[in-house]
């Protein structure tokens, strides 16, 4: 079995767009939640004396319509 | 000599003793089961009786005692047969099922969902948008991402229909 995305993508590319078609295919209510998350792959925080510093979203969630292609 | 010789048996010895019992996959037995996703457990070393998987390779069914294995998991259902023989089935996006050797089954996947969570419309509609997609005149790229939705949209046309 040869797979014909190994030549464009990567396979966490791969699995992200899998996860979207996924994500897209839900009933309305359960689509918006899935999305949302979906957007926030990874988010930081500097830690400094113990203390945790502001938590930064890499991809910041936005209100309109998430873009076609949110997985890089 | 005799040394070389203690040394070569030992080695000889050595596998037999991290292996544990051999046997057959059991029915009667229970596996425990963890089916997780960055946002969520679905299960956590829960006893279950079967998991039926859609490995990268072909579709299998896991009981207790399985041979340690790892498999990539191509989007498709995943079914629990707990023990009250009651069968759930998720949908799941893809990932990996990795058995250990002491009666565990992990399952890690991106995203998954119920069956019933899902609406047969939105993925019908979904599909003809990616295979316009594919037969239309955009990068070889585009239409590689496209050809991956497809694929997906008709795992699940597939799974919703023979629900």
């Amino acid at each position: 079995m040869s797979a014909t995305w190994r030549a464009h993508f990567s396979f966490n590319k791969y699995s992200q767009i899998c996860a979207r078609a996924l994500r897209q295919s839900l009933k309305e209510g359960e689509r918006v939640q899935a999305e949302k998350r979906g957007l926030t792959a990874l988010r930081y925080q500097q830690w400094s004396n113990g203390q945790g510093g502001e938590q930064v979203y890499l991809n910041p969630p936005v209100d309109e319509a998430p873009k076609k292609s949110a997985a890089v | 000599m005799s040394a070389l010789r203690l040394v070569s048996s030992v080695a000889r010895r050595a596998p037999t003793l991290t292996l544990g019992r051999r046997g057959y996959a059991e029915v009667a037995d229970k596996i425990k089961l963890s089916l997780v996703l960055p946002h969520q457990a679905i299960f956590t070393s829960t006893d279950v009786v079967q998991v039926n998987l859609s490995a990268a390779t072909g579709d299998m069914g896991i009981l207790a005692n399985h041979v340690p294995s790892i498999e990539p998991l191509r989007p498709g259902v995943v079914e629990v047969i707990e023990a009250s023989n009651a069968s759930k089935k998720w949908f799941v996006s893809g990932g990996f099922a990795t058995v250990h050797p002491n009666n565990k089954l992990t399952i890690n996947v991106v995203e998954a969902a119920p069956l019933e969570d899902f609406s047969a419309e939105a993925v019908r509609a979904n599909l003809a948008e990616a295979q316009k997609v594919i037969a239309g005149n955009g990068s070889e790229e585009d239409k590689t991402e496209a050809r991956i939705e497809a694929d997906v949209y008709e795992a699940l046309q597939h799974a919703l229909s023979s629900k």
